[in-house]
């Protein structure tokens, strides 16, 4: 046990007769306990803002001063928190009044006294019990950090997918020369955006394997003919936001092939390769050749699919991609560090 | 003799590939040179000397985390004028001397048009 950053699993004595502090520092460390004594109000102010699992405090220690320093820190608990305090009063003293008193100064605190001279027995289980008691908020402190940064983790996803969502709409308009390609079009880039998301998911969010993301994009082009799109390469863990941009990549690629290239004909076919070099660079070639197609002819302008690979495969690889209008069939090669990609 | 100076290279820091997508056509229609860009601060670090830049946009939020203020500085430093691209309009406003301003997001064609001035 540290007994420091805030753990909330040592116990803060505050006992201005030594005798009292020393003994009760010895049986609590004699159980496995860790134990912090204040002399004063000073060090009390300096070890409260350490952060005590519970504090042990005998009668003769509680004038004014005190009293206000423990009801300040106890009120600047955060929500989660309510600090167990443990009371040793003298057989003589007024108890119902310094409870009464106590109750109302110390809010937020969980208060157990005992009578002096106090029991081994009892003392030990309830200091030991005050402390699990405690160990538990710290759970619920935990609980609590974790689902703030989960918040904060989604907001930021949510607001990159809209994002995402309006440059793919900005962009989807600009070629557009109907209102039905401009929906048909946005609306097959959304479910490739949803599908990649769906595999991200189900891989927790985390890499993903590059042959579920082909698989699940190029799904619609291959249910007919069979093997229409050829995927080959080893098994690569591709990292999340990588995985959504080849996912786009291979979706505009599949769709151009199949209006324009070689899946728009039956005895077409697309190989999709991928390599690792066995060097220590590990350099990743990716490549997506067609065959069999119509004649392929350069665009003059060239549209949505191809500004958008070149864009996506720089930013991605860390060097342009080649894009071969090949007249025998279209070829798109990307060549960079992997460890961009993995 | 000529008054038309050559078109600006602009380097986008932003690491949303899909705006980048988007802006640098923007930037491209608008007759400026797109010089590449960089998804992290570490990133526009390890690359910086395979671009060739003019200018910058920056985005505040990167994928090494809050790092654009940090990139711009480095930026400015090597001479390249910054402007914040960024939703995070009050975080830009806290380091006025690094960019020329600050263009809100989602982009608009005009403000960009508008801003990307600033740089001559």
């Amino acid at each position: 046990m540290s007994g420091t950053d805030g753990s909330l699993d040592w116990v803060l004595i505050l006992a201005p007769y030594r005798r009292d502090a020393e003994y009760l520092k010895t049986l609590l460390t004699q159980h496995d306990m860790v134990v912090k004594q204040a002399a004063g109000p000073e060090e009390l102010a300096e070890r409260l803002n350490e952060g005590p699992g519970i504090l042990v405090v005998t009668h003769e220690a509680l004038n004014p001063e005190v009293l206000d320093l423990i009801g300040g820190h106890l009120a600047a608990q955060p929500s989660w928190s309510e600090m167990p305090i443990t009371v040793l009063l003298d057989r003589v003293a007024p108890q119902a009044r310094i409870r009464a008193e106590l109750g109302g100064r110390w809010p937020r605190s969980r208060q157990i006294f005992y009578q002096r001279p106090v029991a081994t027995l009892e003392l030990l289980s309830g200091v030991q019990s005050a402390l699990l008691a405690r160990l538990r908020q710290r759970d619920v402190r935990d609980h609590i950090e974790q689902e703030v940064e989960l918040r904060r983790e989604l907001n930021h996803r949510v607001k990159n997918i809209l994002a995402s969502v309006t440059a793919i709409f900005e962009m989807t308009r600009r070629g557009a020369t109907s209102l039905d390609q401009l929906a048909d079009d946005y609306a097959g880039r959304l479910q490739a955006l949803s599908k990649v998301h769906s595999v991200v998911f189900e891989a927790d969010g985390e890499a993903v394997d590059l042959t579920a993301i082909v698989e699940r994009t190029c799904s619609p082009y291959r249910s007919d003919a069979g093997d229409r799109i050829l995927a080959k390469g080893p098994p690569i863990r591709v990292k999340r936001d990588a995985s959504m941009t080849l996912a786009l990549c291979f979706h505009e690629l599949a769709t151009n092939a199949l209006k324009y290239g070689a899946l728009s004909r039956p005895e077409g076919r697309v190989r999709l390769d991928w390599e690792l070099s066995s060097d220590a660079d590990r350099i990743l070639t990716l490549r997506w050749i067609e065959s069999g197609g119509p004649p392929v002819t350069e665009p003059s302008n060239p549209g949505y699919g191809t500004r958008y690979i070149r864009s996506a495969l720089r930013g991605l690889f860390g060097s342009p991609p080649q894009i071969i209008f090949d007249p025998g069939g279209l070829r798109c090669i990307a060549v960079g560090p992997s460890s961009r990609i993995c | 003799m000529s008054l038309t100076l050559p078109p600006l290279r602009i380097l986008y820091v932003e690491d949303n590939p899909l705006i980048v997508f988007h802006v640098e056509a923007m930037i491209e229609d608008l007759g400026y040179i797109f010089a590449g860009s960089a998804g992290s601060f570490a990133e526009l670090v390890a690359e910086f000397d395979t671009f060739e830049v003019d200018a910058a946009l920056v985005d505040i939020d990167l994928a090494d985390g809050r790092t654009g203020p940090a990139a711009a500085a480095w930026l400015q430093e090597r001479g390249i004028p910054s402007i914040f691209v960024t939703g995070q309009m009050r975080v830009a406003a806290e380091y006025p001397q690094l960019s020329l301003g600050t263009i809100a997001k989602p982009i608009s064609t005009q403000d960009l048009a508008e801003k990307l001035k600033w740089f001559r």
